[in-house]
């Protein structure tokens, strides 16, 4: 089965916003329907905790429904928007608690199903070439700081990488991506 | 910005967009996310890393958590069904037949605990601001009209102490008096801030949650 084909469209998404915006309460509970089994699966993967990750749910939520007049409809992107907000609400709890490595009890439930397909999310042009020019290493990290939610020094613990080196080969990392994601939309 | 700031403050925007921007760095970064500038460096990281969203199994979360969304927000007033409606009704009638109608003082009203007076300068109020109780409710009243270009709002900031981000107290109005009750996270704001800010912004406030706009106004919150 084809996950996008079970994504909700994002313009049903825009549309369900902007009813909240203006206080439906019916189209925030049919929004949250469609969207909650991704975002919750998005923060076990950086949580790691369902507890936590229960908690910080509800809140992603509260934004959302407080924020949905900020989101612009001619954007688009409502997914890649709630998504946002999710990874900052994780960010946010693990730099108020100081969360560290923690058990993966939920973890295994969460497997990819493709790391090299996004989640619905739209991906800038030429994304996939310009990610496999970094090596593996940079890679790697970038992918589990985003992914993950791991600090450089969680980073450099899991991979025994010195801390050094994970921090400079982010810094390129993501440097070599802005260029080369620059340079392939002024080629194309 | 000067070149040498910019590539500066764009390599703090990607670490605060991947996640690697941590603890006090964090907080204070959120701040420049006053600034038009920063916040369009930041969007641009935004797009760019959202090719690294992975693709999950998605997982239903258990009902409990809706319950707490809905009492976080006090939604279930708002959507309770007929029945439940007619037997809450019944219920209170109940109780006012047999305790007798005692309540003679209509409920308290929150009382004035704070004000602040957003002005460009001792002669130009624009808006007083008032916040009633324990941060619980907010008074707008517009004194000056200020300047507004067309698709823009002007939106209010609690600005708490020590660096943590704005949080938004909604948009500000352009006539007359306004009133509204305040949630959680907006009480929890103006607990730890002395100062509040009005920023300009797209028509029906931020984007992004944060200030995007330029500052126009900044006033301490002071005791009524």
């Amino acid at each position: 089965m084809n996950r996008t084909d079970t994504l909700p469209p994002d313009i049903e998404l825009a549309q369900l916003l902007q009813r909240c915006a203006a206080s439906d309460t019916a189209a925030f509970r049919a929004l949250y329907d469609k969207t909650s089994p991704i975002l919750f699966a998005r923060l076990l993967r950086m949580l790691r905790r369902r507890s936590v990750a229960e908690e910080v749910l509800q809140d992603v939520f509260v934004r959302i429904w407080q924020r949905a007049a900020q989101y612009e409809m001619g954007r688009g992107r409502a997914l890649a928007w709630m998504v946002t907000i999710a990874r900052y609400c994780a960010i946010d709890l693990m730099r108020r608690e100081r969360m560290t490595l923690v058990s993966d009890d939920a973890i295994a439930e969460i497997a990819d199903e493709s790391a090299a397909e996004s989640g619905g999310i739209e991906k800038p042009n030429n994304f996939d070439s310009c990610i496999e020019q970094l090596n593996d290493n940079t890679r790697k990290c970038l992918t589990m700081a985003f992914v993950e939610g791991r600090s450089h020094d969680e980073i450099a613990q899991l991979t025994t990488h010195p801390l050094g080196s994970v921090k400079s080969w982010i810094r390129r990392g993501l440097l070599a991506l802005k260029e080369c994601l620059s340079s392939e939309r002024q080629t194309t | 910005m000067k070149s040498a700031n910019r590539e500066l403050v764009d390599r703090l925007a990607a670490e605060y967009v991947l996640g690697t921007l941590r603890h006090r760095a964090r907080r204070r970064f959120e701040r420049w996310l006053l600034s038009p500038q920063v916040g369009a460096l930041v969007k641009a990281w935004e797009d760019r890393l959202a090719g690294l969203e992975p693709r999950l199994t998605p997982v239903t979360p258990p009902a409990a958590v809706w319950r707490g969304i809905e009492d976080k927000l006090g939604l279930r007033k708002l959507q309770r069904r007929p029945a439940m409606r007619w037997l809450s009704i019944a219920a209170s009638i109940i109780f006012f037949v047999a305790v007798g109608v005692f309540i003679t003082r209509p409920p308290e009203q929150p009382q004035l605990t704070q004000k602040s007076f957003l002005q460009a300068d001792p002669q130009t109020i624009y808006w007083r601001v008032e916040i009633l109780g324990d941060n619980q409710e907010l008074s707008l009243h517009v004194h000056v009209v200020h300047d507004l270009p067309p698709g823009k709002s002007h939106e209010l900031w609690a600005l708490p102490e020590g660096g943590g981000a704005p949080v938004s107290l909604g948009l500000m109005p352009h006539t007359g008096d306004h009133h509204r009750v305040l949630n959680a996270a907006q009480r929890a704001a103006l607990g730890v801030s002395k100062q509040i800010a009005v920023s300009l912004e797209p028509e029906g406030g931020s984007p992004t949650g944060a200030p995007t706009g330029p500052v126009l106004l900044v006033a301490p919150l002071t005791r009524a």
